[in-house]
């Protein structure tokens, strides 16, 4: 036996000696392979090795796959180009409005899903207020180049964030060291500055173009018969009741996200230029040029401009008569939006206990992951999968795995599916905390006489309650807004705020829709304004740059 | 290694002159009215602790930095208003600031590129300017796979291959193991000779300051309090913070006798320069100007002390001696096997003695 061997063998027995641990070890262990795993390898097993080999042939999702990757190059691209242009803008001391441009781009990563294409469709659709009612143009927004508009605005943000870290993280010095070598302002910013943010615009494209495929929310409402992998899932389904079709294309689906998400976490993430910060930060920027100043102003102010327009739509057509017709205010449809004020609180208890669930065992994975157990790498990989896979996927992945269980109908198998899929940003927030935590507070409990399960209690709990809380918000907050998943869970006695929304939608019902929504965002702003208080900083809603 | 030829290069005229330069940042003056010449082909260290505005003066050559009041010259041409780029004074970063993106080759070529000077020219100015270093072959690393004194040279290869007119250095040395340190600022010292180039070079370290300088500008609140040679810095300093910061210093009280003897503790010093003050004055004397000897065994007059404390330093022992009325520390080189113990006799070599004038 190697040493080394012998070594691992050694941890494992003075582990052993702490029951407690090693229970919950296992049990974490376990409750991650029944719910990432097991729902996994079920739609991936539902389909035949034949119907795998007949998806060429099926000119249909060969379509969709197509569709899928299209839009996956052409929104990456415009969307990291716009995130690219914030984050250079909110970097620069001396572009005005940065602070305003960085909180209006902020919006986007806090409404539902679906909402940036239902506001165009008022805005820019058959009837919207500026192509029909100002510009009088027949319009149809209904289409790829829809979607490609929705898509830069709801995604760019993601890539701004990334790249903003990036910029922010260059040590100011490479700047004043190629100017003192003789370049001008162009060249440093070609040279040094844009040089130096290439790994992160890479990490940047890659993380919007998982979100860009596995969009089902914006797609569904604007798409049209634009065949796309994401709603193709769903029409299977419900049109046709055609679950084996559903498996396959979330399973095709499922081969670029988790692609994307190996080559961003293994290869991108690790190229960063690890950049010191030193002294020097006192060292005044000379002003950006003036025509590339003017440039990114205005078309930061034009975006802002699109983002602004999302919200002003749907809270407008809350309170419009008849949208494109009739401009009258009026309340009436709030009292439609209050007969299904319920599915509202269904919603809220689901997020509700989704939330608890996705702070409680991020957490204690986070603790078990900081410990040197065996298998801890194993663990952490269970723990980050569920932010390759698309929501589409875990839908159908546990309409697979536990609709004929006791779960199935309830409540319980909407909050599991969507505590565990957002289970990477809670795992990732208190791992990172526990980092920060120096060894030594916990050796010192231990050489006190706590166990193992003590020093988590005693020590970790009270230090991670901040991360427990934000896990929480997340979590709490993208379950209430969520559609691709709860799409595939719901049942007549649980149906929820958003699939009530969808339905109007398509329905043309944009009065009623608009003022659920609008209730959904004072939701989701009141949690996140609760959030502050508790933690006294504004809890983000996505996994990237933390 | 410096002392010799030092006065021949700081009769030189002016390369660099600054002319009652002032920067604030917001409430703190970083930079009080200071004005510097640094003569053709020398060797100019500005030294003091940090925070005393060495590296705004630095910065303010390289143009980082655009005094408040007063102006820059470089020979006759005032550069006060000539942005970073469009002046050659190529600067070396304390922390060095090498491209992480880009390879060794790539990195001392960029001042290169930024000139415009065609790829083959620039490609055999960099082997050159590499040999000069001694880095050959190392072109295609990269920064991160590179220790830190070779990314020292790195730094200031990219700083020479652009021929400033002027160069700057910032701590350049304050990243490297004190073994690595030493001699890093020797290879820096005779590159710098032997390419002759006018050279401003800022440190905290007081003994790297005279080790490397033709001529030592100590800075201290935002202010110059002396400048001069490394031998004036040190025999001779100007006031009671020039001679602390540099080197050890014993701060005698004494009364003044005549322009050639000082009265301290019942004992009359003889000093060589003439003072020209009255009353009550400083004296500074350096830990290893003290001669101790066994009390009684002097033969002269000496100031008598007890020794209260000893520590053996390998190349010199340490004394602190109390006689009546001050604390002493003395230094005892090449020592043998003995130490002095109790009391013994101090004796002060007129010569080497200075008077405050401040």
């Amino acid at each position: 036996m190697s040493p080394l061997a012998v070594l691992r063998w050694g941890e494992v027995r003075r582990q052993a000696a702490d029951p407690g641990l090693a229970l919950t070890f296992l049990g974490a262990a376990g409750v991650l392979v029944l719910f990432v795993l097991y729902p996994a390898f079920r739609v991936l097993l539902y389909p035949s090795l034949h119907d795998y080999l007949a998806i060429p042939q099926s000119l249909r999702w060969m379509q969709a796959a197509h569709n899928s990757l299209v839009m996956m190059v052409i929104s990456t691209l415009s969307a990291t180009f716009v995130g690219l242009l914030f984050a250079f803008a909110t970097t620069r001391p001396d572009i005005p409005g940065r602070r305003f441009f960085r909180n209006i781009a902020m919006l986007p990563l806090f409404a539902p899903p679906f909402m940036v294409a239902f506001a165009y469709i008022l805005m820019f659709g058959r009837l919207g207020l500026i192509t029909h009612t100002l510009l009088g143009m027949t319009a149809n927004i209904f289409g790829w180049h829809g979607l490609w508009m929705v898509q830069t605005v709801a995604f760019f943000p993601l890539a701004m964030l990334i790249i903003t870290g990036v910029l922010e993280a260059a040590n100011p010095s490479l700047e004043h060291a190629a100017r003192n070598l003789g370049a001008d302002e162009w060249s440093v910013l070609r040279t040094i500055t844009l040089a130096l943010a290439r790994p992160g615009i890479a990490g940047a494209m890659l993380v919007v173009a998982i979100s860009v495929l596995a969009d089902f929310g914006n797609a569904v409402v604007i798409a049209g018969g634009f065949p796309l992998l994401a709603t193709e899932a769903w029409f299977r389904m419900e049109g046709m009741g055609d679950l084996k079709g559903a498996a396959l294309v979330v399973a095709m689906l499922l081969v670029p996200t988790v692609a994307l998400f190996l080559l961003e976490r293994y290869w991108v993430s690790r190229r960063a230029y690890t950049t010191i910060t030193g002294r020097g930060s006192r060292i005044e920027r000379p002003p950006t040029p003036p025509l590339l100043k003017g440039l990114v102003v205005a078309l930061c102010a034009l975006v802002s401009v699109l983002i602004l327009l999302v919200y002003f739509g749907v809270v407008a057509g809350a309170f419009t008569a008849v949208w494109g017709r009739d401009w009258s205010l009026t309340l009436s449809h709030w009292r439609l939006a209050q007969d299904r004020i319920w599915t509202l609180w269904t919603s809220v208890k689901i997020g509700a206990i989704a939330g608890v669930m996705t702070g409680v065992v991020g957490v204690v994975v986070a603790f078990l992951t900081s410990r040197s157990l065996p298998l801890r790498n194993f663990l952490d990989f269970l723990a980050v999968l569920p932010g390759a896979l698309p929501g589409v996927f875990v839908g159908v992945g546990f309409v697979l795995a536990f609709n004929a269980t006791p779960l199935g109908g309830t409540l319980w198998i909407l909050a599991t599916a969507l505590a565990f899929w957002h289970l990477p940003m809670g795992y990732q927030a208190a791992a990172a905390r526990l980092k920060q935590i120096e060894r030594s507070i916990e050796e010192a409990a231990v050489n006190l006489g706590a166990s193992g399960l003590r020093v988590l209690w005693d020590v970790y709990v009270p230090l991670l309650f901040r991360a427990l809380v934000e896990a929480f918000a997340v979590s709490f907050i993208r379950a209430v807004t969520n559609v691709s998943i709860v799409i595939f869970l719901i049942s007549p006695g649980q149906v929820v705020a958003t699939f009530v929304i969808l339905n109007m939608i398509q329905n043309n019902i944009w009065g009623a829709a608009g003022a659920l929504t609008t209730m959904l965002l004072l939701l989701t702003f009141a949690s996140i304004g609760l959030t502050w208080l508790l933690v006294g900083r504004v809890v983000r809603t996505t996994a990237v740059a933390g | 290694m410096s002392a010799e030829g030092g006065a021949a290069v700081r009769e030189r005229p002016a390369h660099i002159r600054l002319r009652h330069v002032t920067k604030r940042f917001g409430e703190t003056l970083a930079v009080d009215d200071v004005s510097l010449d640094v003569a053709e082909g020398s060797f100019t260290t500005l030294l003091g602790p940090s925070g005393c505005g060495k590296t705004t003066t630095l910065r303010m050559v390289a143009g980082f930095h655009r005094p408040d009041a007063g102006d820059i010259f470089l020979r006759d041409v005032r550069v006060t208003d000539i942005p970073p780029h469009r002046r050659n004074t190529a600067m070396v970063f304390q922390e060095y600031a090498l491209f992480p993106h880009m390879s060794v080759a790539e990195n001392v070529g960029y001042g290169l590129r930024m000139r415009r000077v065609p790829d083959r020219e620039a490609r055999r100015r960099v082997a050159q300017v590499l040999e000069l270093v001694g880095l050959s072959g190392q072109e295609q690393k990269f920064p991160h796979q590179l220790s830190g004194g070779q990314q020292q040279r790195v730094a200031l290869a990219r700083a020479l291959i652009v021929e400033p007119e002027v160069l700057l250095l910032d701590e350049p040395l304050s990243n490297l193991d004190a073994k690595l340190r030493v001699r890093v600022r020797t290879e820096i010292r005779q590159l710098q000779q032997r390419l002759g180039k006018t050279t401003l070079y800022v440190t905290h370290d007081q003994e790297e300051a005279l080790a490397i300088s033709d001529q030592i500008a100590v800075m201290h609140n935002g202010r110059i309090l002396q400048v001069g040679s490394p031998a004036e810095i040190y025999f001779h300093p100007a006031n009671r913070f020039v001679a602390d910061f540099v080197g050890l210093a014993n701060f005698i009280e004494g009364e003044v006798v005549d322009a050639h003897h000082v009265h301290v503790n019942g004992l009359v010093v003889t000093v060589a320069r003439p003072i020209t003050r009255e009353g009550r004055v400083t004296l500074v004397v350096r830990p290893e100007m003290v001669r101790l000897l066994p009390a009684g065994a002097a033969g002269q007059p000496a100031l008598r002390g007890r020794i209260a404390a000893t520590a053996f330093l390998g190349s010199l022992t340490r004394y602190w001696v109390t006689t009546d009325g001050s604390e002493w520390v003395v230094d005892v080189p090449a020592p043998g096997h003995e130490t002095l113990h109790g009391e013994v006799a101090l004796l002060l070599p007129s010569e080497r003695i200075h008077v405050l004038t401040e």
